[in-house]
Protein backbone atom coordinates (compact mmCIF):
# COMPACT_ATOMS: atom_id res chain seq x y z
CA UNK A 1 0.00 0.00 0.00
CA UNK A 2 1.50 3.46 -0.81
CA UNK A 3 2.21 5.96 1.95
CA UNK A 4 0.30 8.30 0.90
CA UNK A 5 -2.97 6.16 1.27
CA UNK A 6 -1.99 4.76 4.49
CA UNK A 7 -1.31 8.25 5.65
CA UNK A 8 -4.84 9.09 4.08
CA UNK A 9 -5.96 6.29 5.95
CA UNK A 10 -4.94 7.00 9.52
CA UNK A 11 -5.34 10.91 8.78
CA UNK A 12 -9.65 9.29 8.37
CA UNK A 13 -9.44 7.39 11.42
CA UNK A 14 -8.70 10.46 13.57
CA UNK A 15 -10.78 12.64 12.08
CA UNK A 16 -13.68 9.91 12.19
CA UNK A 17 -12.62 9.35 15.88
CA UNK A 18 -12.74 13.29 16.73
CA UNK A 19 -15.95 13.82 15.63
CA UNK A 20 -17.32 10.29 16.75
CA UNK A 21 -15.17 11.17 20.48
CA UNK A 22 -17.90 14.33 20.81
CA UNK A 23 -20.89 12.62 19.43
CA UNK A 24 -19.97 9.90 22.23
CA UNK A 25 -19.74 12.38 24.66
CA UNK A 26 -22.89 15.09 23.76
CA UNK A 27 -25.55 12.28 22.97
CA UNK A 28 -24.57 10.56 27.05
CA UNK A 29 -23.68 7.67 25.53
CA UNK A 30 -24.29 5.11 28.89
CA UNK A 31 -21.19 2.76 27.90
CA UNK A 32 -18.94 5.78 26.84
CA UNK A 33 -19.75 7.79 30.17
CA UNK A 34 -20.13 4.27 32.03
CA UNK A 35 -16.26 3.52 31.18
CA UNK A 36 -15.35 7.37 31.96
CA UNK A 37 -17.09 6.99 35.32
CA UNK A 38 -14.95 3.67 36.47
CA UNK A 39 -11.61 5.01 35.45
CA UNK A 40 -12.37 8.17 37.00
CA UNK A 41 -13.45 6.48 40.14
CA UNK A 42 -11.30 3.41 40.61
CA UNK A 43 -7.80 5.86 39.47
CA UNK A 44 -9.32 8.85 42.30
CA UNK A 45 -9.36 6.50 44.89
CA UNK A 46 -6.03 4.91 44.00
CA UNK A 47 -4.61 8.10 43.74
CA UNK A 48 -5.86 9.46 47.22
CA UNK A 49 -4.63 6.04 49.06
CA UNK A 50 -1.00 6.34 46.98
CA UNK A 51 -0.66 9.87 48.10
CA UNK A 52 -1.85 9.65 51.64
CA UNK A 53 0.35 6.83 52.13
CA UNK A 54 3.20 7.33 49.50
CA UNK A 55 3.96 11.31 50.90
CA UNK A 56 5.10 10.30 54.14
CA UNK A 57 7.02 7.57 52.84
CA UNK A 58 8.95 9.56 50.43
CA UNK A 59 9.53 12.31 52.59
CA UNK A 60 11.05 9.83 55.53
CA UNK A 61 12.97 7.89 52.57
CA UNK A 62 14.48 11.71 51.36
CA UNK A 63 14.55 13.39 54.83
CA UNK A 64 16.20 11.11 57.14
CA UNK A 65 18.87 8.70 56.65
CA UNK A 66 18.82 4.99 58.36
CA UNK A 67 19.75 1.78 57.71
CA UNK A 68 19.07 -0.04 54.34
CA UNK A 69 17.79 3.41 53.18
CA UNK A 70 19.79 2.19 49.89
CA UNK A 71 18.52 -1.10 49.09
CA UNK A 72 15.00 0.80 49.90
CA UNK A 73 15.47 3.49 47.32
CA UNK A 74 16.94 0.86 44.65
CA UNK A 75 13.93 -1.25 44.67
CA UNK A 76 11.52 1.77 44.69
CA UNK A 77 13.55 3.03 41.61
CA UNK A 78 12.82 -0.57 39.77
CA UNK A 79 9.50 -0.34 40.93
CA UNK A 80 8.26 2.95 38.84
CA UNK A 81 8.91 0.55 35.66
CA UNK A 82 6.76 -2.32 37.13
CA UNK A 83 4.73 -3.64 34.03
CA UNK A 84 0.54 -3.11 34.73
CA UNK A 85 0.19 -6.84 33.95
CA UNK A 86 2.22 -8.37 36.82
CA UNK A 87 0.52 -5.50 39.45
CA UNK A 88 -2.34 -7.47 37.27
CA UNK A 89 -1.34 -10.74 38.17
CA UNK A 90 -0.28 -10.36 41.59
CA UNK A 91 -3.67 -8.79 42.67
CA UNK A 92 -5.53 -11.36 41.09
CA UNK A 93 -3.68 -14.44 43.19
CA UNK A 94 -4.71 -12.28 46.42
CA UNK A 95 -7.84 -11.66 45.28
CA UNK A 96 -9.39 -14.25 43.38
CA UNK A 97 -11.47 -17.09 45.14
CA UNK A 98 -8.14 -18.88 45.99
CA UNK A 99 -6.41 -16.45 47.12
CA UNK A 100 -5.54 -15.91 50.49
CA UNK A 101 -8.48 -12.48 50.46
CA UNK A 102 -10.61 -14.44 48.30
CA UNK A 103 -13.21 -13.90 50.77
CA UNK A 104 -13.12 -10.07 50.48
CA UNK A 105 -15.13 -10.12 47.03
CA UNK A 106 -13.01 -8.00 45.05
CA UNK A 107 -12.27 -9.47 41.99
CA UNK A 108 -14.24 -7.90 38.87
CA UNK A 109 -14.99 -5.02 41.58
CA UNK A 110 -13.73 -1.36 40.83
CA UNK A 111 -11.63 -1.62 44.24
CA UNK A 112 -9.84 -4.68 43.03
CA UNK A 113 -8.97 -2.15 39.79
CA UNK A 114 -7.71 0.36 43.34
CA UNK A 115 -5.71 -1.80 44.72
CA UNK A 116 -3.98 -2.59 41.92
CA UNK A 117 -3.90 0.82 40.52
CA UNK A 118 -2.57 1.98 43.90
CA UNK A 119 0.64 -0.59 44.39
CA UNK A 120 1.25 1.01 40.70
CA UNK A 121 1.02 4.44 41.66
CA UNK A 122 2.90 4.51 45.11
CA UNK A 123 6.26 3.37 44.04
CA UNK A 124 6.34 6.74 41.94
CA UNK A 125 4.96 9.27 44.68
CA UNK A 126 7.36 7.71 46.91
CA UNK A 127 10.05 7.76 44.79
CA UNK A 128 9.67 11.36 43.64
CA UNK A 129 9.00 12.91 46.86
CA UNK A 130 11.86 11.12 47.98
CA UNK A 131 14.27 12.52 45.40
CA UNK A 132 12.52 15.93 45.46
CA UNK A 133 13.17 16.14 49.87
CA UNK A 134 16.84 15.06 49.10
CA UNK A 135 17.25 18.06 47.07
CA UNK A 136 15.91 20.08 49.56
CA UNK A 137 17.87 23.33 49.70
CA UNK A 138 19.38 22.68 53.39
CA UNK A 139 19.37 26.22 54.77
CA UNK A 140 15.01 25.24 54.63
CA UNK A 141 15.49 23.15 57.65
CA UNK A 142 17.66 25.17 59.46
CA UNK A 143 15.74 28.29 58.56
CA UNK A 144 12.53 26.57 60.07
CA UNK A 145 14.41 25.03 63.24
CA UNK A 146 15.90 28.84 63.75
CA UNK A 147 12.04 30.13 63.67
CA UNK A 148 11.47 27.62 66.12
CA UNK A 149 9.70 25.13 64.24
CA UNK A 150 9.35 21.60 65.86
CA UNK A 151 9.10 18.02 63.97
CA UNK A 152 5.72 18.07 62.84
CA UNK A 153 5.73 21.87 61.69
CA UNK A 154 9.16 21.16 59.80
CA UNK A 155 7.52 18.16 57.82
CA UNK A 156 4.19 20.08 56.98
CA UNK A 157 6.14 23.07 55.98
CA UNK A 158 9.34 21.15 53.99
CA UNK A 159 5.96 19.59 52.16
CA UNK A 160 5.02 22.68 51.30
CA UNK A 161 7.73 24.31 50.20
CA UNK A 162 8.10 21.66 47.48
CA UNK A 163 4.21 21.50 46.65
CA UNK A 164 5.39 21.92 42.87
CA UNK A 165 7.87 19.11 43.14
CA UNK A 166 4.95 17.25 44.62
CA UNK A 167 1.73 18.26 42.17
CA UNK A 168 4.06 16.63 39.05
CA UNK A 169 4.74 13.13 41.35
CA UNK A 170 0.60 13.40 41.45
CA UNK A 171 0.83 14.23 37.90
CA UNK A 172 3.09 11.50 37.14
CA UNK A 173 1.31 9.05 39.03
CA UNK A 174 -2.17 9.77 38.05
CA UNK A 175 -0.55 9.44 34.38
CA UNK A 176 0.57 6.04 34.80
CA UNK A 177 -3.15 4.91 36.44
CA UNK A 178 -4.94 6.87 34.06
CA UNK A 179 -3.57 4.72 30.91
CA UNK A 180 -2.95 1.13 32.24
CA UNK A 181 -4.70 -1.41 30.62
CA UNK A 182 -3.03 -4.52 32.49
CA UNK A 183 -4.74 -4.45 35.81
CA UNK A 184 -8.05 -3.08 34.77
CA UNK A 185 -8.10 -5.99 32.05
CA UNK A 186 -6.61 -8.62 34.81
CA UNK A 187 -8.89 -7.61 37.62
CA UNK A 188 -11.67 -5.84 37.02
CA UNK A 189 -12.17 -8.20 33.71
CA UNK A 190 -13.55 -5.50 31.30
CA UNK A 191 -17.60 -6.16 32.42
CA UNK A 192 -19.37 -3.25 30.55
CA UNK A 193 -21.06 -0.86 32.75
CA UNK A 194 -19.43 -2.13 35.77
CA UNK A 195 -15.70 -2.45 35.53
CA UNK A 196 -15.05 -1.42 31.42
CA UNK A 197 -12.97 1.08 31.91
CA UNK A 198 -11.43 3.60 29.21
CA UNK A 199 -8.64 1.55 28.20
CA UNK A 200 -9.96 -1.44 28.41
CA UNK A 201 -12.85 -0.24 26.15
CA UNK A 202 -10.66 0.72 23.98
CA UNK A 203 -8.60 -2.48 23.58
CA UNK A 204 -12.25 -4.15 23.38
CA UNK A 205 -13.29 -1.71 20.20
CA UNK A 206 -10.01 -2.10 18.37
CA UNK A 207 -10.21 -6.21 18.75
CA UNK A 208 -13.26 -5.91 17.27
CA UNK A 209 -12.57 -3.49 14.43
CA UNK A 210 -13.66 -0.44 15.78
CA UNK A 211 -11.07 1.54 15.59
CA UNK A 212 -13.02 5.17 15.15
CA UNK A 213 -14.55 4.14 18.32
CA UNK A 214 -11.43 3.04 19.87
CA UNK A 215 -9.76 6.53 18.69
CA UNK A 216 -12.79 8.16 20.16
CA UNK A 217 -12.76 6.73 23.47
CA UNK A 218 -8.88 7.70 22.99
CA UNK A 219 -9.40 11.36 22.36
CA UNK A 220 -12.08 11.18 25.75
CA UNK A 221 -9.37 9.74 27.77
CA UNK A 222 -6.79 12.36 26.41
CA UNK A 223 -9.24 15.24 27.08
CA UNK A 224 -10.14 14.01 30.86
CA UNK A 225 -6.04 13.90 31.52
CA UNK A 226 -5.61 17.11 30.13
CA UNK A 227 -8.58 18.90 32.18
CA UNK A 228 -6.73 17.58 34.91
CA UNK A 229 -3.36 18.98 34.18
CA UNK A 230 -5.09 21.92 33.87
CA UNK A 231 -6.85 22.00 36.64
CA UNK A 232 -3.21 21.31 38.70
CA UNK A 233 -1.67 23.92 36.04
CA UNK A 234 -4.51 25.87 37.66
CA UNK A 235 -3.60 25.45 41.39
CA UNK A 236 0.03 25.43 40.74
CA UNK A 237 -0.69 29.72 39.77
CA UNK A 238 -2.68 29.83 42.43
CA UNK B 1 21.85 45.46 83.48
CA UNK B 2 23.84 42.66 82.93
CA UNK B 3 22.06 39.50 84.50
CA UNK B 4 24.36 37.53 86.59
CA UNK B 5 23.54 34.19 85.00
CA UNK B 6 25.21 34.55 81.69
CA UNK B 7 22.77 33.27 78.52
CA UNK B 8 24.78 30.73 77.27
CA UNK B 9 28.03 28.67 79.24
CA UNK B 10 29.87 26.81 76.93
CA UNK B 11 31.74 23.71 78.25
CA UNK B 12 34.34 21.67 76.78
CA UNK B 13 32.66 22.17 73.21
CA UNK B 14 33.76 20.20 70.94
CA UNK B 15 32.13 19.82 67.31
CA UNK B 16 33.84 17.58 64.28
CA UNK B 17 33.25 16.90 60.27
CA UNK B 18 34.29 13.84 59.49
CA UNK B 19 36.83 13.19 62.15
CA UNK B 20 38.28 17.05 61.74
CA UNK B 21 37.78 19.02 64.89
CA UNK B 22 36.02 22.80 63.57
CA UNK B 23 34.41 23.90 67.20
CA UNK B 24 37.16 23.56 70.33
CA UNK B 25 36.18 25.71 73.23
CA UNK B 26 37.60 24.73 76.64
CA UNK B 27 34.97 27.48 78.75
CA UNK B 28 33.14 30.50 77.84
CA UNK B 29 30.47 32.84 78.71
CA UNK B 30 28.42 35.10 76.68
CA UNK B 31 26.27 37.50 78.97
CA UNK B 32 22.57 38.25 78.49
CA UNK B 33 21.95 41.61 76.83
CA UNK B 34 25.17 41.67 75.57
CA UNK B 35 26.58 42.26 72.25
CA UNK B 36 29.51 39.65 70.93
CA UNK B 37 31.36 40.04 67.36
CA UNK B 38 32.82 37.57 65.93
CA UNK B 39 35.38 37.41 62.77
CA UNK B 40 37.70 34.93 61.51
CA UNK B 41 38.78 33.74 58.32
CA UNK B 42 36.75 31.46 56.54
CA UNK B 43 36.94 27.53 57.80
CA UNK B 44 37.43 28.64 61.26
CA UNK B 45 34.51 27.26 62.54
CA UNK B 46 32.28 30.90 62.87
CA UNK B 47 29.27 29.14 60.93
CA UNK B 48 29.39 26.44 63.34
CA UNK B 49 29.68 27.47 66.37
CA UNK B 50 26.67 29.76 65.50
CA UNK B 51 24.48 26.85 64.64
CA UNK B 52 25.31 25.12 68.21
CA UNK B 53 24.75 28.46 69.68
CA UNK B 54 21.46 27.88 67.90
CA UNK B 55 20.89 24.47 68.66
CA UNK B 56 20.44 23.86 65.17
CA UNK B 57 22.69 20.98 65.70
CA UNK B 58 24.15 19.26 68.78
CA UNK B 59 28.05 19.30 69.40
CA UNK B 60 30.26 16.28 69.29
CA UNK B 61 30.91 16.61 72.68
CA UNK B 62 30.72 18.71 75.88
CA UNK B 63 27.62 21.08 77.00
CA UNK B 64 25.99 24.21 76.27
CA UNK B 65 23.86 25.71 78.48
CA UNK B 66 21.11 28.62 77.92
CA UNK B 67 20.19 30.75 80.89
CA UNK B 68 22.04 28.13 83.47
CA UNK B 69 20.64 24.69 82.46
CA UNK B 70 21.94 22.02 80.01
CA UNK B 71 19.68 22.28 76.39
CA UNK B 72 19.61 20.21 73.67
CA UNK B 73 18.23 21.06 69.79
CA UNK B 74 14.56 20.63 69.45
CA UNK B 75 14.31 21.09 72.42
CA UNK B 76 10.65 23.44 73.56
CA UNK B 77 12.41 25.44 75.99
CA UNK B 78 15.35 27.03 73.75
CA UNK B 79 13.31 26.79 70.34
CA UNK B 80 10.99 29.73 71.46
CA UNK B 81 14.30 31.83 72.65
CA UNK B 82 17.14 31.95 69.92
CA UNK B 83 16.94 32.45 66.70
CA UNK B 84 19.89 32.77 63.89
CA UNK B 85 19.80 34.03 60.60
CA UNK B 86 22.26 32.87 58.02
CA UNK B 87 24.12 34.56 55.62
CA UNK B 88 22.02 33.66 52.87
CA UNK B 89 18.39 33.46 54.29
CA UNK B 90 15.95 30.95 53.28
CA UNK B 91 12.93 32.61 52.54
CA UNK B 92 9.72 30.17 52.39
CA UNK B 93 8.02 30.15 49.30
CA UNK B 94 5.30 32.19 50.31
CA UNK B 95 4.66 36.44 50.73
CA UNK B 96 6.41 38.77 52.87
CA UNK B 97 3.76 38.84 55.61
CA UNK B 98 3.53 35.00 55.51
CA UNK B 99 7.37 35.12 55.86
CA UNK B 100 7.37 37.12 58.72
CA UNK B 101 4.85 35.90 61.13
CA UNK B 102 5.50 32.29 60.40
CA UNK B 103 7.41 31.99 63.43
CA UNK B 104 4.45 33.27 65.72
CA UNK B 105 2.03 30.93 63.56
CA UNK B 106 3.85 28.15 64.33
CA UNK B 107 4.18 29.22 67.98
CA UNK B 108 -0.20 29.16 67.93
CA UNK B 109 0.48 32.90 68.40
CA UNK B 110 -1.83 34.54 66.15
CA UNK B 111 -3.01 38.03 67.94
CA UNK B 112 -2.72 40.88 66.01
CA UNK B 113 -0.29 39.63 63.77
CA UNK B 114 -0.92 42.24 60.96
CA UNK B 115 0.04 45.16 63.09
CA UNK B 116 2.88 43.02 64.65
CA UNK B 117 4.33 41.86 61.01
CA UNK B 118 4.03 46.15 60.27
CA UNK B 119 6.00 47.07 63.19
CA UNK B 120 8.95 44.29 62.57
CA UNK B 121 8.77 45.10 59.03
CA UNK B 122 9.60 48.83 59.65
CA UNK B 123 11.83 48.09 62.28
CA UNK B 124 14.23 46.88 59.24
CA UNK B 125 13.13 49.70 57.10
CA UNK B 126 10.40 48.06 55.11
CA UNK B 127 7.04 49.42 54.19
CA UNK B 128 4.10 47.22 55.40
CA UNK B 129 2.08 48.30 52.27
CA UNK B 130 4.63 48.21 49.84
CA UNK B 131 5.92 45.05 50.98
CA UNK B 132 3.60 42.53 52.57
CA UNK B 133 1.94 41.42 49.54
CA UNK B 134 5.02 40.44 47.58
CA UNK B 135 6.02 37.23 46.84
CA UNK B 136 9.51 36.13 47.96
CA UNK B 137 10.83 36.34 44.28
CA UNK B 138 10.01 39.64 43.93
CA UNK B 139 12.60 40.86 46.47
CA UNK B 140 16.14 42.20 46.16
CA UNK B 141 18.92 40.67 47.79
CA UNK B 142 18.85 43.66 50.94
CA UNK B 143 15.11 43.39 51.05
CA UNK B 144 15.08 39.63 51.69
CA UNK B 145 17.67 39.97 54.30
CA UNK B 146 15.72 42.29 56.28
CA UNK B 147 12.50 40.33 55.78
CA UNK B 148 14.34 37.69 57.36
CA UNK B 149 15.55 39.77 60.26
CA UNK B 150 12.17 41.16 60.75
CA UNK B 151 10.66 37.58 60.75
CA UNK B 152 13.19 36.59 63.61
CA UNK B 153 12.56 40.36 65.30
CA UNK B 154 8.74 39.93 65.76
CA UNK B 155 9.50 36.34 67.75
CA UNK B 156 11.42 38.93 70.59
CA UNK B 157 14.14 35.95 70.68
CA UNK B 158 16.24 36.28 73.98
CA UNK B 159 19.09 35.22 71.79
CA UNK B 160 19.35 36.50 68.15
CA UNK B 161 22.64 34.68 66.00
CA UNK B 162 23.38 36.58 62.75
CA UNK B 163 25.95 34.89 60.40
CA UNK B 164 27.52 37.81 57.94
CA UNK B 165 24.08 40.16 58.31
CA UNK B 166 25.78 42.37 55.72
CA UNK B 167 28.13 40.60 53.48
CA UNK B 168 25.76 41.09 50.63
CA UNK B 169 23.71 44.08 51.32
CA UNK B 170 24.01 47.74 50.43
CA UNK B 171 25.63 50.36 52.90
CA UNK B 172 21.60 51.62 53.64
CA UNK B 173 20.16 47.81 54.21
CA UNK B 174 23.66 47.33 56.77
CA UNK B 175 22.54 50.57 58.41
CA UNK B 176 19.45 49.25 59.15
CA UNK B 177 20.45 45.79 60.07
CA UNK B 178 22.43 47.42 62.54
CA UNK B 179 19.95 50.05 63.96
CA UNK B 180 17.20 47.18 63.93
CA UNK B 181 19.39 44.73 66.10
CA UNK B 182 20.29 47.53 68.51
CA UNK B 183 16.87 47.84 68.83
CA UNK B 184 16.48 44.51 69.79
CA UNK B 185 18.89 44.65 72.60
CA UNK B 186 17.78 48.27 73.89
CA UNK B 187 13.75 46.91 73.42
CA UNK B 188 13.87 43.22 75.60
CA UNK B 189 17.51 43.04 76.35
CA UNK B 190 18.15 40.37 73.41
CA UNK B 191 21.42 39.12 72.96
CA UNK B 192 23.28 39.52 69.67
CA UNK B 193 25.98 37.42 68.78
CA UNK B 194 27.12 38.54 65.59
CA UNK B 195 29.65 36.79 63.02
CA UNK B 196 30.84 39.37 59.87
CA UNK B 197 34.08 39.90 57.95
CA UNK B 198 32.64 43.67 58.12
CA UNK B 199 35.12 44.72 60.90
CA UNK B 200 33.90 47.98 61.22
CA UNK B 201 30.42 47.64 61.23
CA UNK B 202 31.11 44.30 63.63
CA UNK B 203 33.44 47.45 65.98
CA UNK B 204 30.35 49.94 65.45
CA UNK B 205 28.08 47.61 66.90
CA UNK B 206 29.53 44.91 69.27
CA UNK B 207 29.86 45.29 72.80
CA UNK B 208 32.80 42.41 73.19
CA UNK B 209 34.91 41.46 70.06
CA UNK B 210 36.45 37.85 69.18
CA UNK B 211 37.97 35.85 66.63
CA UNK B 212 37.93 33.06 65.85
CA UNK B 213 41.21 30.75 64.39
CA UNK B 214 40.66 26.68 63.53
CA UNK B 215 37.41 26.71 65.67
CA UNK B 216 39.02 28.46 69.44
CA UNK B 217 38.14 31.59 70.20
CA UNK B 218 39.98 34.42 70.91
CA UNK B 219 39.54 38.48 72.41
CA UNK B 220 40.23 40.46 69.23
CA UNK B 221 41.71 43.33 71.12
CA UNK B 222 44.14 41.50 73.31
CA UNK B 223 45.34 38.79 71.94
CA UNK B 224 47.01 38.84 68.27
CA UNK B 225 46.53 35.49 66.71
CA UNK B 226 50.03 35.06 64.24
CA UNK B 227 47.79 32.52 62.21
CA UNK B 228 49.42 29.51 60.74
CA UNK B 229 51.00 27.86 58.68
CA UNK B 230 53.82 27.37 60.92
CA UNK B 231 57.42 26.27 59.78
CA UNK B 232 60.37 24.10 61.23
CA UNK B 233 63.73 25.59 60.69
CA UNK B 234 67.41 23.73 61.77
CA UNK B 235 70.05 25.72 63.05
CA UNK B 236 72.75 23.65 63.84
CA UNK B 237 71.48 20.71 65.95
CA UNK B 238 68.28 22.92 67.56
CA UNK B 239 64.58 22.92 65.74
CA UNK B 240 63.07 26.53 65.41
CA UNK B 241 59.47 27.49 65.14
CA UNK B 242 58.64 30.03 62.69
CA UNK B 243 55.87 32.01 60.95
CA UNK B 244 57.03 32.51 57.20
CA UNK B 245 56.56 35.86 55.55
CA UNK B 246 57.02 37.16 52.32
CA UNK B 247 60.53 37.92 50.69
CA UNK B 248 62.34 35.27 53.17
CA UNK B 249 61.16 37.05 56.54
CA UNK B 250 59.76 34.95 59.02
CA UNK B 251 58.59 35.36 62.95
CA UNK B 252 60.66 33.93 65.32
CA UNK B 253 58.44 31.81 68.20
CA UNK B 254 58.77 29.70 70.98
CA UNK B 255 58.73 26.05 71.14
CA UNK B 256 55.11 24.54 69.72
CA UNK B 257 53.04 24.11 73.19
CA UNK B 258 49.46 24.71 70.84
CA UNK B 259 47.63 24.70 67.89
CA UNK B 260 47.68 28.48 67.56
CA UNK B 261 50.66 31.01 68.16
CA UNK B 262 48.99 34.29 69.86
CA UNK B 263 51.10 37.45 71.27
CA UNK B 264 49.01 40.03 73.82
CA UNK B 265 48.44 43.31 72.15
CA UNK B 266 50.07 44.90 74.82
CA UNK B 267 53.78 43.22 74.10
CA UNK B 268 53.48 44.97 70.71
CA UNK B 269 55.19 47.89 69.56
CA UNK B 270 55.15 49.96 66.78
CA UNK B 271 58.24 51.63 65.06
CA UNK B 272 58.47 54.11 62.92
CA UNK B 273 61.58 52.47 61.65
CA UNK B 274 63.99 49.37 63.16
CA UNK B 275 65.39 50.57 66.16
CA UNK B 276 68.65 48.79 66.82
CA UNK B 277 68.33 49.66 70.72
CA UNK B 278 65.01 47.26 70.80
CA UNK B 279 66.34 44.01 71.72
CA UNK B 280 62.76 42.00 69.99
CA UNK B 281 63.67 39.67 68.22
CA UNK B 282 60.53 40.44 65.96
CA UNK B 283 60.65 43.21 63.52
CA UNK B 284 58.02 43.05 60.81
CA UNK B 285 57.01 45.24 58.60
CA UNK B 286 53.36 46.30 58.04
CA UNK B 287 50.94 48.92 56.28
CA UNK B 288 48.31 50.76 58.08
CA UNK B 289 45.13 49.62 56.20
CA UNK B 290 42.48 51.77 58.21
CA UNK B 291 42.07 53.90 61.19
CA UNK B 292 38.70 54.76 63.35
CA UNK B 293 37.40 55.94 65.80
CA UNK B 294 36.09 53.52 68.53
CA UNK B 295 32.95 55.28 69.83
CA UNK B 296 32.73 53.10 72.69
CA UNK B 297 36.35 54.13 74.11
CA UNK B 298 37.24 57.30 72.05
CA UNK B 299 40.48 54.95 71.04
CA UNK B 300 41.79 54.55 67.75
CA UNK B 301 41.15 50.94 65.76
CA UNK B 302 44.40 50.61 63.82
CA UNK B 303 44.31 48.03 60.85
CA UNK B 304 47.68 46.66 59.81
CA UNK B 305 48.80 44.27 57.24
CA UNK B 306 51.31 42.63 58.09
CA UNK B 307 51.31 40.46 54.74
CA UNK B 308 50.92 36.93 55.72
CA UNK B 309 48.57 38.09 58.40
CA UNK B 310 46.62 41.39 59.41
CA UNK B 311 45.80 42.67 63.09
CA UNK B 312 44.02 45.40 64.75
CA UNK B 313 45.36 47.14 67.54
CA UNK B 314 43.59 49.53 70.10
CA UNK B 315 45.96 52.88 70.59
CA UNK B 316 45.09 55.79 72.63
CA UNK B 317 44.53 59.35 70.09
CA UNK B 318 48.39 60.38 71.95
CA UNK B 319 49.85 57.12 70.66
CA UNK B 320 48.87 57.15 67.18
CA UNK B 321 49.52 61.00 66.74
CA UNK B 322 53.15 60.45 68.06
CA UNK B 323 53.82 57.54 65.35
CA UNK B 324 52.31 59.85 63.00
CA UNK B 325 50.36 56.92 61.59
CA UNK B 326 48.06 56.69 58.87
CA UNK B 327 46.67 54.75 56.21
CA UNK B 328 48.98 53.65 53.77
CA UNK B 329 52.12 54.71 56.02
CA UNK B 330 54.48 51.75 56.85
CA UNK B 331 55.87 50.69 59.92
CA UNK B 332 57.18 48.29 61.95
CA UNK B 333 55.67 45.66 64.39
CA UNK B 334 57.96 45.12 67.34
CA UNK B 335 57.57 42.25 69.68
CA UNK B 336 59.89 39.63 71.27
CA UNK B 337 59.75 35.84 70.53
CA UNK B 338 59.34 34.92 74.29
CA UNK B 339 56.36 37.15 74.70
CA UNK B 340 54.66 34.81 71.77
CA UNK B 341 52.66 31.99 73.52
CA UNK B 342 50.61 28.64 72.25
CA UNK B 343 47.22 27.76 73.29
Amino acid sequence: MPITSVAETVLTFLVEGFFKAIELLISGDISTWSAVSATLNASTGSMLVSLLTGLPCGFVLGYFDFRFKRPIRTILDTLLALPTVCVGLIVYAFISSKGPLGDMGLLFTLTGIAIGQTILAFPVVTAITAAIIENIDPALKLTLVSLGAGKKDIILTCLWEVRFGILAAAVTAYGRVLTEVGISMIVGGNIKYHTRTMTTAIALETNKGLFADGIALGIVLMAIAFTVNLSLSFLRKK
Amino acid sequence: MASPVPLYTLCRLCHYYGGKKVVDIDEFNIPSGSITGLSGPNGSGKTTFLKLLAFAIAPSQGEIRFNGRREYPMSARVRSRVTLMTQAPYLLKRSVLENVVYGLKIRKDTKKLKQRAERALAAVGLDFDGFHNRAWHQLSGGEAQRVALAARLILEPQALLLDEPVASVDAESARLILKASLAARDKWGCTLIIVSHDLAWLNACSDTRLSMEKGRIFSTHEEIILPPPYQTVQTGSTVNWILPLSNGRQVCLPDKTGETALIPADKINIAREVETQFNGKNRIPVLVTRMALEPKTGRIEVDLNADAFGLTLLLSKEQAGALNLQPGKKRILVFRTRDVFWR
